[in-house]
């Protein structure tokens, strides 16, 4: 849960004729995350034909594909669908030939009469604008002095073809409104055709194209493209009728030979990138320890001279290549969303989900305590989460249902009930309810006090964890020198005890902690800038730890540019240390601001508990559970993405997609 | 319907994490100092775009291979913003996206149209692949089946059902009298980009405001770019001009397009709308190398534009849009750097083509 799940590495070596056994299992298992053999060096060793065949079935899954699609059949695999093995080319593509033949040939003629009665609409459609004009369309071609273009033109060409024809004289109509294909007509004098004739062109302008068997006035012509519009449909019902009576007769074949030619593809797809050497083929890849038994057992049923070698890949040191499969767990979704909105845990890393499933309730809570107000989030995430309001939104409703549980346990905390606390809960609700820790509104430096003492644990934590990614990756480097590394911390500490501890130690708001450590017998000040030293040289340390050339870029502006580079990286992470822990300000600063907004809604509501009193409180609840709550909700987001994960979490791992027919077969 | 700031909040944060990883401009003069491309690909590995170069063997590192692989990271980025953007401002995020998808296509019918001349021993497709724009699961069109039908108006047929569609339609009647692919390409650059405004326009408040300059700002780029080299090199006439160009933008507006139709000098008229690209004149007097560098300036303009959009109010759709801009000029940024180390162009040949410099950032 803390980690991703352990993964091994399995190197298999097997005979050429157990190739597609061993794929149908690996394939159908559903936990082996294949690595493409090439990067072992290995695709040069012997001939592969599987890249070929690879192509073929996939040229041939495409063809069954379009004659299901032209048949009218669904792309469905055979009710009880086995993974067999892969076909044999020979044997199912004289079978796809000739069902396509067949089916080609009835298709043909039904897309030939579908061309024809589309032309004869559209036809008929250029034609109905002008319909009652009695005047023969031939004409117009004919006019000595005036000329004339009739077409269809794309709708948003033309306001760009009409400002085009500006500078000319000219008459434009749209003959028939539509938002796709309208019909225009330009007519201008023939000493301008050719400009009329390059912006129609140019504005992608169809000229109308009647045929010429046509004759006479528009009203004729439409009466004979009506008669044979009806034939056309006519012959195309009878073709529609062949080929659904086609795939009624050829629909179990073609659903197996579907099934089979996919399940063909996707070993072929998964045996181009195994290793080829003569006899054997290499596999390599990862599975999850815990599922490894079960596949070895399965593999040697499948072969009996398979060698299978594992790996289990420790979580230390660097493992960009290693997938990661993260534990699933529905009560975490929400908070693997908002993980994985950052990044996806690499292999050896902490996974911050369980660390943010605390966390983020508990900041979020401390913001916006409210007994009343929490249970109503409660209430509305359990009904989003079982699917009652907002269907779409069951994650978002675990979320909200976790910090509205902390808001009602802080709120209990705070003595807060819809916003009434102290005497107002006696005046207007008629019980008693006292704060069983504190009032914001009433200790507010002790709130921010505290709220800073958080932010210092929680940033301490992220160090920690920081350190323990690094010794547990072996990444000696950053575990010393690193961002959050043995000096930053050490002088995050020293930091603490300086500023906080000693500079603001007699304010009221300086944290407890810092005054704690500001407390012990240590000469902070000059471990300070033994720290601060080290820090500021840490870039240059971390390269001699790691074995690098000690300077980067030593050549633009030479050692006096390091300098002010390292120095200036010492005030920037000063600089980021203060604003990342006062930054934590804001949750102590949130759950006194909740407090003063809910007295505004009193100020507004007046005294007199009667009918407009409660009004206003309820609305007023309402807006401060929408409007506070989200952004809120914004705020814990923003420290944890900003102050908590950034310290420990690096993300960019990547992500375990095992060989899988199993999805293929559930299509069934 | 989420906006604002509810709608933005999530997005912001990460946008402005995401936006922090982009390459420093010192990175990329460092990147510049790389000794050839093996080297180049290796500082690569250490920056966010390690992780697309990682499974990169030597043997397969030709120059195509690796701007494949780093476009993978803009794609990534793309599918992020998104999945995470709120839901009326997706079709523009999509929309704009599609540029590449519109990019794949003419190179698709290229491909198809030239495919004769090749070396007969390399499918087509394995060549043409390697050229588009990894547009994953946001494809609309079989980029495979296309190039593998044979013909442009087979390619075309299967378009059927994509949102390119009705403007191939339309403009399959020129091909076929022209057999010429500009009329596709023009069409297709039409539609892509009155789409994408059209989708601005949807947008409300700060949204449409912040989509307009940023959009706006490319779409001016273009345009004026369109309307320039139409005059110059394909010597087009007022009323073709006109209708290949488009009357909206940011600062560009339709009577300076039309001006540049009717023949305006095209330096004043530049000059007027960006005061601060110094030389249009010189530019122009040399087309052959001045254009490119108009064009780059104009480049620059933009990323301006983006840069200053994450500064202020934040809860918008400029900061992912911005975001997204970026990373287009980086990876542009780094396509020059590797065809230039592939190439061994010398520093004084391929600096001056880099977009980012300290003066954007």
């Amino acid at each position: 849960m803390l980690f991703p799940k352990q993964m091994s590495e399995v190197e298999l070596i097997m005979p050429s004729k157990d190739l597609v056994a061993v794929t149908r299992t690996l394939s159908g298992y559903g936990v082996f995350h294949q690595v493409d053999s090439a990067y072992l060096g290995l695709e040069s060793l012997g001939p592969n034909a599987w890249q070929d065949k690879a192509g073929a079935y996939s040229a041939l899954e495409r063809r069954i594909q379009a004659i299901m699609q032209n048949v009218g059949l669904q792309e469905e695999y055979p009710a009880k669908a086995e993974i067999e093995s892969v076909v044999d080319m020979d044997a199912v593509r004289p079978e796809v030939d000739r069902i396509e033949e067949e089916v080609k040939e009835v298709s043909d003629q039904l897309s030939g009469e579908r061309k024809r009665l589309e032309l004869l609409e559209s036809q008929l459609r250029q034609l109905e604008p002008i319909a009652d004009v009695d005047v023969e369309v031939g004409m117009l071609k004919k006019s000595s002095f005036m000329h004339s273009i009739l077409g269809v033109v794309p709708s948003a060409n033309i306001s760009r073809l009409r400002t085009s024809l500006l500078r000319v004289p000219h008459v434009f109509f749209i003959l028939r409104e539509d938002a796709q294909k309208p019909v225009v007509w330009i007519l201008g004098p023939r000493s301008n055709s050719d400009v009329l004739e390059r912006a129609a062109k140019s504005a992608y302008l169809n000229p109308l194209s009647l045929p010429d068997e046509f004759s006479g006035t528009p009203e004729q012509i439409t009466a004979m493209l009506r008669k044979e519009i009806e034939s056309a449909k006519q012959k195309i019902s009878v073709f529609e009728a062949d080929l659904a009576r086609l795939g009624g007769s050829y629909k179990s074949e073609l659903q197996k030979l579907l099934w089979d030619v996919h399940i063909s593809r996707v070993m072929a797809d998964a045996i181009v990138r195994f290793g080829q050497l003569r006899h054997t083929y290499v596999v390599v890849g990862w599975v999850p320890t815990a599922d490894l038994e079960d596949l070895t057992s399965r593999l040697k049923e499948a072969s009996r001279e398979i060698l299978i070698e594992t790996m289990a890949t420790s979580r230390s040191g660097h493992h960009a290549q290693v997938p990661v499969a993260l534990t699933q767990n529905k009560w975490l979704k929400p908070i693997q969303m908002l993980v994985g909105t950052y990044g996806h845990p690499s292999y050896g890393e902490l996974d911050p989900t369980l660390l943010m499933a605390f966390t983020f309730p508990l900041l979020y809570g401390a913001m916006f305590g409210d007994l009343g107000q929490g249970l109503v989030m409660l209430v509305l995430g359990v009904l989003m989460h079982n699917k009652i309001i907002m269907k779409s939104m069951q994650s978002l409703g675990l979320l909200i249902a976790y910090c509205g549980f902390s808001a009602a346990v802080f709120g209990y905390l705070y003595g807060s009930i819809f916003g009434f606390e102290g005497h107002l809960i006696e005046e207007y609700l008629h019980f008693h309810f006292e704060p069983s820790w504190l009032s914001p509104m009433h200790d507010i430096l002790s709130v921010l006090s505290i709220a800073i003492d958080a932010g210092i644990v929680i940033l301490t934590l992220g160090f920690l964890l920081g350190m323990f990614n690094n010794i547990r990756s072996r990444d000696w480097a950053h575990l010393l020198f690193g961002h959050s590394g043995v000096a930053a911390f050490l002088f995050y500490i020293c930091f603490l005890a300086v500023v906080f501890g000693g500079f603001f130690g007699s304010t009221a708001l300086a944290p407890k902690i810092a005054l704690a450590i500001y407390s012990l017998p240590l000469p902070f000040s000059t471990l300070m800038i033994v720290f601060g030293v080290l820090v500021m040289l840490s870039g240059f340390l971390r390269n001699m730890v790691e074995g690098h050339t000690l300077i980067e870029g030593k050549g633009v502006g030479g050692f006096a540019m390091f300098l002010v580079q390292s120095v200036m990286d010492l005030v920037e992470t000063l600089i980021s240390m203060l604003s990342n822990t006062l930054s934590f300000i804001r949750v102590g600063a949130f759950a006194v601001a909740h407090g003063g907004l809910s007295l505004a809604i009193f100020a507004l509501a007046g005294e007199e508990p009667d009918a407009g009193f409660w009004i206003t409180i309820v609305i007023g609840n309402l807006f401060i559970i929408g409007f506070e709550g989200l952004i809120v909700g914004i705020q814990t987001m923003r420290l944890h993405y900003y102050e908590i994960l950034g310290k420990f979490f690096h993300g960019g791992g990547m992500q375990f997609e095992p060989l899988n027919l199993k999805s293929a077969q559930e299509k069934t | 319907m989420a906006s604002g700031v509810s709608g933005y909040a999530a997005i912001s944060t990460r946008v402005r994490a995401m936006y922090s990883d982009l390459l420093a401009p010192q990175e990329m003069t460092r990147l510049g100092d790389s000794p050839d491309l093996p080297a180049l690909v290796s500082s690569l590995k250490s920056t966010p775009y390690g992780k697309y170069l990682s499974g990169l063997k030597d043997t397969d590192m030709t120059p195509r291979r690796v701007i494949l692989q780093i476009r993978n990271r803009l794609a990534d980025s793309y599918s992020s913003v998104v999945q995470q953007a709120p839901e009326q401002t997706r079709p523009l995020i999509k929309q704009l996206f599609r540029y590449f998808e519109v990019g794949n296509l003419k190179a698709v019918l290229r491909s198809i149209q030239t495919v004769s001349s090749w070396n007969s021993d390399i499918a087509a497709w394995d060549r043409v692949r390697e050229v588009l724009f990894p547009f994953g699961t946001f494809a609309s069109i079989p980029a495979q089946a296309m190039v593998e039908s044979g013909s442009v108006a087979s390619a075309v047929d299967l378009l059927h059902g994509s949102p390119y569609e009705a403007t191939m339609s339309f403009a399959m009647k020129r091909f076929s009298a022209e057999q010429n692919l500009f009329p596709l390409e023009v069409a297709l650059d039409l539609a892509y980009w009155r789409h994408l405004w059209g989708e601005v326009k949807t947008l409300k408040g700060k949204d449409r405001e912040m989509g307009g300059k940023l959009i706006g700002s490319l779409l001016d780029l273009n345009n004026l770019m369109w309307a320039i080299r139409y005059r110059i090199y394909h010597n087009l006439s007022e009323e073709e001009l006109i209708n290949y160009t488009l009357p909206f933008g940011y600062r560009v507006r339709d009577e300076d397009v039309r001006a540049i139709a009717a023949g305006a000098d095209i330096a004043s008229i530049v000059s007027r709308i960006y005061p601060n690209i110094p030389d249009v004149n010189a530019l122009l007097d040399h087309p052959q190398s001045g254009l490119p560098k108009l064009e780059h300036l104009l480049k620059q303009q933009v990323m301006r534009q983006c840069v200053s959009a994450f500064i202020g109010y934040p809860f918008h759709i400029g900061l992912p849009l911005a975001f997204l801009l970026l990373s287009d000029f980086e990876i542009q940024d780094l396509v020059v750097l590797i065809e230039a180390k592939s190439s061994k162009l010398k520093d004084e040949e391929f600096r001056p083509l880099l977009l980012k410099t300290t003066l954007i950032q």
